[in-house]
């Protein structure tokens, strides 16, 4: 038999065939991204325990009223973008003279040692053995072993930050959201983004000082990583600096 | 005398489109890769206040670790007028029934107890951890968004996420 040629596909649609799917997938698909600022909300509790005295100096309440207008601290502002500023004085007025008593109005910063918090830990552990012989309720026990899981972040974080001691700032510092019920969102968004805004800067800060890299790189490398070793370095580091600059923001439920 | 010899009438040759394909299907792969698939669109408006240094949800969104609702003006104007200072929460599209004209955030509850039933089998995280988004109006009233909080803090989904636009970083 003689050699066929095989005749050529005609390719002229293609380019319809293309468009087509182009098309679809621009009608269906968005380019912004989903941005949003991650809280927790407080665990309900059953039993209403006395409210804990905190002193002055560790609040910064930051309240909004229902015609939109800041204070902070009890001082009318004008201006928002100026509340991040503020924050930032919260945090580091008293940063440089950790572990001594100052005359302000900002929180105090503590140190702690390695060999303090080998103390604690070697406490709580016993503790824990007491209870377990003893037969506590588990809660309890368990109460302690998330003592202890805090005491093991701290020592797992100083041996990252080097040298023997960890600045720590009062346990009781935070921040405060006041709003009203009518209070627009976007005042409330507003005072959200100044105080991330002026954590980040703190963090970003420490983590240029430290690793040379940016805190929001770290972020995205412990969010989008997939290799499990890596993602645990990046969290220890993400650890370090939370509780080197912890964001302790408490919402507070409207009234009125 | 000329040296050149007229030509006859030349007709212009036809511009060689087989190449239009590759340049298409170039296009289409990078709108595959730049977007992200878009929600239904809700049933209420929301013009999102501005912000900075805000989380980025998507890798959330790819484990389905995130939940979404909406708090703004419903678009059909008929409606508007049934709820307090116009504004209204939108749950999977569905705008919440108001019997007494106010909000109804009671079904908040419900609806993030079913939608974390409903979940894929390879989402691992408790409820705790699971983000409930609010993509509020920039004039919604706060005291809905802590409405909202209250209803997830009874059923104990206690990570909550105030969405803003976030125009930085693109």
């Amino acid at each position: 038999m003689a050699k066929r040629e095989i005749p050529e596909i005609n390719a002229g649609s293609m380019a319809d065939i293309a468009f087509l799917l182009l098309i679809f997938f621009l009608v269906t698909t968005t380019m912004d991204k989903d941005q949003a600022y991650i809280r927790s909300i407080p665990k309900k509790i059953e039993v209403k325990n006395d409210p804990v005295e905190v002193q002055k100096r560790d609040i910064l309440a930051i309240k909004a009223n229902s015609q939109n207008q800041l204070m902070v601290r009890g001082e009318v502002f004008n201006d928002p973008d100026k509340i991040s500023d503020f924050v930032l004085k919260f945090y580091q007025t008293n940063q440089k003279s950790a572990g001594q008593l100052v005359m302000n109005d900002f929180p105090l910063y503590s140190v702690i040692t390695t060999s303090q918090i080998e103390a604690n830990i070697d406490k709580i552990l016993d503790e824990i053995d007491a209870m377990e012989a003893a037969g506590s309720p588990q809660d309890q026990i368990d109460f302690k072993y998330n003592q202890l899981a805090e005491w093991e972040k701290k020592q797992r974080a100083l041996k990252l930050y080097g040298g023997s001691q960890l600045p720590e700032i009062s346990f009781q510092a935070n921040m405060r959201i006041e709003v009203m019920q009518a209070t627009a969102y976007s005042i409330f968004a507003k005072i959200q983004t100044e105080i991330e805004e002026a954590i980040y800067e703190l963090r970003d800060k420490e983590a240029q000082r430290l690793w040379g890299v940016s805190y929001g790189t770290l972020k995205r490398k412990e969010a989008n990583e997939n290799d499990k070793t890596k993602v645990k370095e990046e969290k220890g580091k993400l650890e370090l600096l939370e509780i080197l600059y912890p964001a302790r923001i408490i919402e507070v439920t409207p009234k009125n | 005398m000329s040296k050149f010899k007229k030509e006859g009438r030349k007709s212009t040759p036809g511009v060689n489109t087989s190449s239009l394909p590759d340049i298409v299907f170039m296009l289409l792969f990078f709108f595959m890769v730049a977007t992200t698939s878009k929600e239904n669109d809700p049933t209420v408006q929301v013009e999102q206040p501005t912000g900075t240094r805000a989380m980025d949800l998507t890798p959330f969104k790819q484990r389905s670790e995130v939940d979404f609702l909406y708090l703004g003006k419903p678009r059909n104007p008929a409606r508007a007028e049934a709820f307090k200072m116009g504004y209204a929460l939108s749950l999977d599209n569905v705008v919440q029934p108001t019997p007494d004209g106010l909000y109804n955030t009671n079904a908040v509850g419900q609806w993030k107890k079913d939608k974390f039933d409903q979940k894929p089998a390879r989402m691992t995280s408790p409820i705790e951890l699971v983000i409930t988004c609010v993509k509020a109006d920039k004039g919604a009233p706060s005291g809905l968004i802590f409405d909202i909080r209250k209803e997830l803090q009874n059923i104990n989904a206690l990570t909550i996420a105030y969405a803003v636009r976030d125009n930085s970083n693109i």
